[in-house]
C-alpha cells in the first residue's frame, strides 16, 4: 500500500549511505524564518536587513519575502522566538477563504455597525511572540479599507475593523495566511468568555491588594516606629482603625477565593493548601481587629495584606502562563473544507459541507481534503491518511473503497457517495476519543495539597495544645500566645513553594523553546518511568527528502535533480515535496499524471517519465533494477534511455539517537509507538537502540497500550506530533508535541517544543527533576522554619515583630531558591539554544 | 499632629480614586494583553521604508503620503 508509484518500497532507514548519515557540513545553517535546519542542497535565500538569509523551504521564503517587501524587516530583530514553518501556499489555500464572503457564514464572528463598517475577530494559529502582533497589525492596517487592526497576544486574536466594500473578508484571511499564520474565525465560546472573565477578576483582586498593601504598609511603618519611639495612644488608635478599614476591604475583596476554595474542599472533607492560607489570613485579621477594638495586644494588618498580595501575584502569574496557551482551542472539524462540489439534478453544484446528506455524490479533486466519510463510486487515486496513522505515504484507493474525512486526496479526482454527516465520521470519533482520554488521565495528587493536609492537622493540634497548656500556666496570656503560634505558622513560604518553582521552571523552559501548558505536567514528568515516541514526524522529520541520486547515463546528479524538480513541480504527490527546494530547469509540456505510476511529460520532442520501476521500464526497457539500498526509489528516464534512480527517505532527526541514548542512560524505559505498519518502525528502533517497539497501531490501540502501562504503575510521557497522536497525548501523564504538530495534538500536549529539537525532551525532563528537587528544598525549608519557630512561639519567646520578619525572610528565601531554576547552568542547554 | 485626622482620610480618598481608576481600566480591557504592551514600547511605530527596488515598496510609500 505504501506509495502509489514507487519503484520499490524497501525499509529505508538503516541503509543511509555514510555521506547522508553524518550531518552535512553546513548543518548549522538554520532557516532565518522558522529556525529549522536548511536541508542539504537547498539554496534558497532572501535579503533581509541587507544580508542574504538562508531559507529552508519555499513557504518560509514566501513569507519572509512578503515581510521584507513591506519594509517590516524590523520584525526579525524584535522577535524573541522563531516563527512557525508555514505551509506552502498555492491558489487553493487562498480560495478556501472565499466562503467567508458569504454574509451568513461571516455573521458568526463579525459585527456590522451603523456606518457599514464591519468588525471581525479571527483566531490566529502560529503566533509565537509579541513581535508577531506588531507584524500582523502593521501589515493589516496598511490594507486599503482597514480602519483598525489589533492583535491580542494573550488570546491569539485579531480584531479588525474594516470596510467590507473596499476589502472582502476573504482577502483578510488570505493576507494573514500569506504572513505565515493560520487564521480561522474566532468563535466566542462560554469557556473562552469565562476564562477572560476570570483573568480580569484575578487582576482586579491583585490590583486592589497591591494598592491596599501600600496604604497599610505606610501605616504599619508609623506604628512600628511608634512602638520603638513611643506613640500617643490617640494616634496609635487612629492608625490601627484606618489599617483595619483598609485591611478588611482587602480581606473581603481580594482574599475571598482562598476562603471559598478552602470551604468548598472542607465540605467534601479535603484539606488543601488554601485552608492554612485562609486560616492564617482570617485569624491574623481577626486577632488584629480584636486588638484594635479592645485597644490591647498587637496588630498584624501589614502581614495580612502582604501575604494576600504575594499569594495572589504568584497565582496570577501561573494562571497567565497557562491561559496563554490554553486558548487556541482547536476543533478537528475546522480543518475540513467549508464548501464541497456535489451532484444535484445532474449538475455539479457547490454546496456547504454541512448541508450534505448521506447518499449524495461529491467530487474530491486532487489536492483537496476529503470533506466527509464517503465510498468511492468512480475514479482511482491515493489518499494521504497521516491524520489517522501518521504515515506520509498515501494509500491507493479505487472504486468501492472508503475514504475518510480529514484525509487528503493526492492524485486524481474522485467521485464518492457520502456515508454520513461529520458527527458520524471517523475524524469526529477521533476527536471524541481525545475528550474521553482527557477525563481518563490519571490525576497525580498535587504535592502541595498532600503536604497541606497533614500540615493543617499538625498546626491545629499544636495550637490546641498551646492553648490548653497556657490556660493552665497563665490564663491571661493564653489567647495572645496561641495567636502568635498561629501567625508564625502562617504558611506563606509553604504556599509559595510550589507555584514559585513551577512558574520559574516554566519561564526557563519557555526561554529555551519549550512552551509549558499543563499545570501538573512538570510534576508528572519528573516521575516519568516510560518515555514513548511516535515515529513519523517525531523521530523522523516527517517528510521525504532526497537521500541519494544514482545517475545511469552521463548526466550529472545536479542536472538530474533539476530535471526531476521541474517535472515534480506539476505534481501534488507527497513525493513532489522532496523536490520542492530544487529550482527546476527546462520546461516540460503535456504533463500527464498517471495514478499509481508517475509523471509523463515531453521536452524538446522527447518523452520523459518519472515514477515507478514498471512505469519507467515501459519507456526505457534497459532500466536496471532499483539499487539494493532500502530507500524509497523512483526512476527517471527518457524514451529509450534510463537516466537515474533517485532515492528518497524520511530522514531520522539527527539528534534522535543521542536523545534516546541519554534518556536510557538516565534510567527511562524508551519505547516506540508507531501507527506505521511497515517494517520501517522496527528497523528505525533498532538503529536507535530502542528495544520495545509497537507498530501498526491505531490511535485506540496506542491509548490501550498507555492505559495498560499506567495500570502497571508506570508514569508515561509521550512524544508525538500528528492528529492521530492527540488522544494518546492527552492520556499520557506528561506529553510533548514537536513543531509542525497539528493544532489538535498541540492543544493536548503539556509541552510544545517550538524549535523542533528533540533534545528538548530530555532537557525538559531534567528541568522537571530539578524543579521537583527545588520544590522539595522549599518545603523542607518552610517546614523546618515552622518546626523551629512554632515551639519558640508556643513558649512565648517570639515578639510579633520578629515573627513578621521571620515570615517575610522565609518567603523570600523560597522565592530566591525557586529562581535558581531560571539559571542556565545545565550542560545540555546548548542543544536547546539551537532551537 | 492633629492634621493626621484630616490627612489620613484624604490619603484614603486618593487611594479609593486610584483603585476606582484601575478597576475601570481593567474592565475596559486595557490590561487584557500584558505581554504585548510590555513589548510594544520597544517597537517602532513606523516600519523602516524598504529599499525602493523592492516590490511592495511603492505601496508602502503611497500609504505614508498624507
Amino acid at each position: 500500500m505504501a506509495g502509489a508509484w514507487t519503484g520499490q518500497c524497501t525499509p529505508p532507514i538503516l541503509a543511509m549511505t555514510p555521506s547522508t548519515e553524518s550531518p552535512p557540513a553546513d548543518a548549522a545553517q538554520l532557516c532565518y524564518h522558522c529556525g529549522e535546519q536548511v536541508p542539504a542542497g537547498v539554496t534558497l535565500a532572501i535579503d533581509i536587513g541587507g544580508q542574504p538569509r538562508p531559507m529552508c523551504c519555499p513557504g518560509c521564503r514566501a513569507v519572509a519575502g512578503l515581510i521584507s517587501a513591506n519594509g517590516l524587516d524590523n520584525f526579525y530583530q524584535q522577535r524573541t522566538a522563531f516563527n512557525e514553518r508555514p505551509q506552502q501556499q498555492d491558489s487553493t489555500t487562498l480560495e478556501q477563504y472565499l466562503i467567508y464572503d458569504d454574509p451568513e457564514l461571516a455573521a458568526g464572528f463579525t459585527v456590522v455597525d451603523d456606518t457599514g463598517m464591519r468588525s471581525a475577530s479571527l483566531l490566529l494559529g502560529g503566533i509565537t511572540c509579541a513581535a508577531c502582533t506588531w507584524l500582523i497589525e502593521q501589515s493589516m492596517s496598511r490594507l486599503p479599507g482597514v480602519d483598525r487592526a489589533l492583535v491580542n497576544l494573550q488570546q491569539s486574536r485579531l480584531d479588525i475593523h474594516f470596510d467590507p466594500v473596499k476589502l472582502p473578508l476573504s482577502e483578510i484571511f488570505a493576507r494573514v495566511e500569506q504572513l505565515g499564520y493560520r487564521p480561522r474565525p474566532f468563535q466566542t465560546s462560554t469557556a473562552r468568555l469565562q476564562m477572560a472573565q476570570e483573568y480580569r477578576t484575578e487582576l482586579r483582586r491583585l490590583a486592589v491588594a497591591g494598592l491596599g498593601m501600600m496604604q497599610v504598609g505606610m501605616f504599619a511603618i508609623a506604628l512600628h516606629a511608634g512602638d520603638i519611639q513611643g506613640i500617643d495612644v490617640r494616634y496609635q488608635g487612629l492608625l490601627r482603625w484606618v489599617s483595619l478599614l483598609v485591611a478588611s476591604f482587602i480581606v473581603v475583596y481580594s482574599a475571598r477565593p482562598f476562603f471559598s476554595t478552602a470551604w468548598r474542599h472542607l465540605k467534601v472533607g479535603a484539606l488543601v493548601m488554601d485552608l492554612p492560607v485562609a486560616l492564617a489570613i482570617g485569624l491574623a485579621w481577626l486577632a488584629s481587629a480584636w486588638a484594635t477594638i479592645s485597644g490591647t495586644g498587637q496588630v498584624y494588618f501589614d502581614s495580612v495584606v502582604m501575604f494576600t498580595f504575594f499569594l495572589l501575584l504568584g497565582r496570577f502569574l501561573e494562571h497567565r502562563v497557562r491561559q496563554r496557551h490554553a486558548l487556541t482551542w482547536f476543533d478537528a472539524e475546522s480543518t475540513l473544507p467549508g464548501v464541497v462540489a456535489t451532484r444535484r439534478d445532474g449538475q455539479w453544484v457547490t454546496a456547504p459541507r454541512t448541508q450534505l446528506h448521506g447518499g449524495e455524490t461529491v467530487l474530491v479533486k486532487a489536492g483537496e481534503t476529503v470533506p466527509v466519510d464517503a465510498q468511492i463510486v468512480d475514479g482511482s487515486s491515493a489518499v494521504q491518511e497521516d491524520t489517522f496513522n501518521g504515515e506520509h505515504l498515501p494509500r491507493e484507493v479505487r472504486a468501492g473503497d472508503t475514504i475518510y474525512a480529514g484525509t487528503v486526496n493526492v492524485e486524481g479526482a474522485l467521485q464518492a457517495k457520502v456515508l454520513g454527516s461529520y458527527r458520524e465520521s471517523r475524524l469526529a470519533a477521533l476527536q471524541r476519543s481525545v475528550e474521553v482520554a482527557q477525563t481518563e488521565k490519571p490525576r497525580l495528587a498535587k504535592l502541595a495539597d498532600r503536604i497541606a493536609s497533614w500540615f493543617v492537622a499538625g498546626i491545629l493540634l499544636v495550637t490546641m495544645l498551646t492553648a490548653v497548656v497556657w490556660n493552665q500556666l497563665a490564663p491571661e496570656q493564653a489567647f495572645w500566645v496561641t495567636l502568635s503560634v498561629l501567625v508564625i505558622s502562617c504558611p506563606c513560604a509553604l504556599a509559595l513553594a510550589t507555584p514559585a518553582a513551577l512558574t520559574s521552571a516554566a519561564s526557563a523552559l519557555r526561554a529555551s523553546g519549550v512552551i509549558v501548558r499543563g499545570e501538573n505536567a512538570l510534576d508528572s514528568l519528573s516521575r516519568t518511568t516510560h518515555l514513548l515516541f511516535d515515529k513519523t514526524g517525531t523521530l523522523t522529520e516527517g517528510s521525504l527528502t532526497i537521500a541519494d541520486v544514482r545517475p545511469l547515463g552521463d548526466m550529472s546528479a545536479e542536472d538530474l535533480l533539476a530535471m526531476g524538480g521541474a517535472l515534480q513541480h506539476y505534481s501534488s504527490h507527497p513525493v513532489a515535496r522532496a523536490f520542492a527546494g530544487i529550482t527546476g530547469t527546462g520546461r516540460f509540456e503535456d504533463v500527464d499524471y498517471r495514478v499509481g505510476a508517475g509523471l509523463e511529460a515531453r521536452q524538446d520532442g522527447g518523452t520523459y517519465r518519472m515514477g515507478s520501476e514498471q512505469f519507467c521500464r515501459q519507456l526505457a526497457a534497459d532500466l536496471p533494477k532499483a539499487p539494493d539500498d532500502p530507500l524509497y526509489w523512483i526512476a527517471l528516464c527518457r524514451e529509450g534511455s534510463p537516466l537515474a534512480w533517485i532515492g528518497l527517505n524520511d530522514r531520522t532527526r539527527i539528534e534522535a539517537a543521542d536523545v534516546i541514548a541519554s534518556a536510557q542512560r538516565a534510567g527511562l524505559q524508551v519505547e516506540l509507538l508507531s501507527g506505521d505498519s511497515s517494517a520501517q518502525g522496527p528497523l528505525l528502533a533498532r538503529s536507535l537502540g530502542i528495544s520495545t517497539v509497537n507498530h501498526g497501531l491505531t490511535p485506540q490501540q496506542k491509548m490501550a497500550h498507555v492505559r495498560q502501562l499506567q495500570a502497571e504503575g508506570a508514569v508515561v510521557a509521550m512524544v508525538g506530533d500528528g492528529l492521530n497522536d492527540a488522544p494518546v497525548l492527552s492520556l499520557a501523564d506528561a506529553s510533548f508535541a514537536v513543531t509542525g504538530a497539528t493544532d489538535l495534538a498541540r492543544t493536548q500536549a503539556d509541552f510544545v517544543i517550538v524549535g523542533g529539537d528533540l533534545h528538548a525532551v530530555t532537557d525538559t525532563w531534567r528541568k522537571a527533576r530539578q524543579c521537583r528537587r527545588i520544590i522539595g528544598q522549599n518545603f523542607a525549608w518552610a517546614l523546618g522554619y515552622n518546626i523551629c519557630a512554632i515551639p519558640l512561639a508556643a513558649m512565648g519567646y517570639i515578639p510579633p515583630w520578629a515573627a513578621a520578619i521571620g515570615m517575610s525572610l522565609s518567603s523570600l528565601l523560597v522565592v530566591a531558591n525557586s529562581l535558581r531554576l531560571n539559571r542556565k547552568s545545565s550542560p545540555s542547554q546548548g542543544h536547546i539554544g539551537r532551537g | 499632629m492633629d492634621s493626621l485626622y484630616l490627612l489620613i482620610p484624604i490619603a484614603l480618598v486618593f487611594c479609593a480614586i486610584a483603585i476606582k481608576l484601575l478597576l475601570w481600566a481593567i474592565n475596559n480591557g486595557q490590561y487584557d494583553d500584558l505581554d504585548k504592551e510590555a513589548w510594544r514600547i520597544l517597537a517602532e511605530d513606523d516600519p523602516v521604508p524598504p529599499a525602493p527596488a523592492e516590490n511592495g515598496g511603492a505601496q508602502q510609500q503611497e500609504s505614508k503620503k498624507p
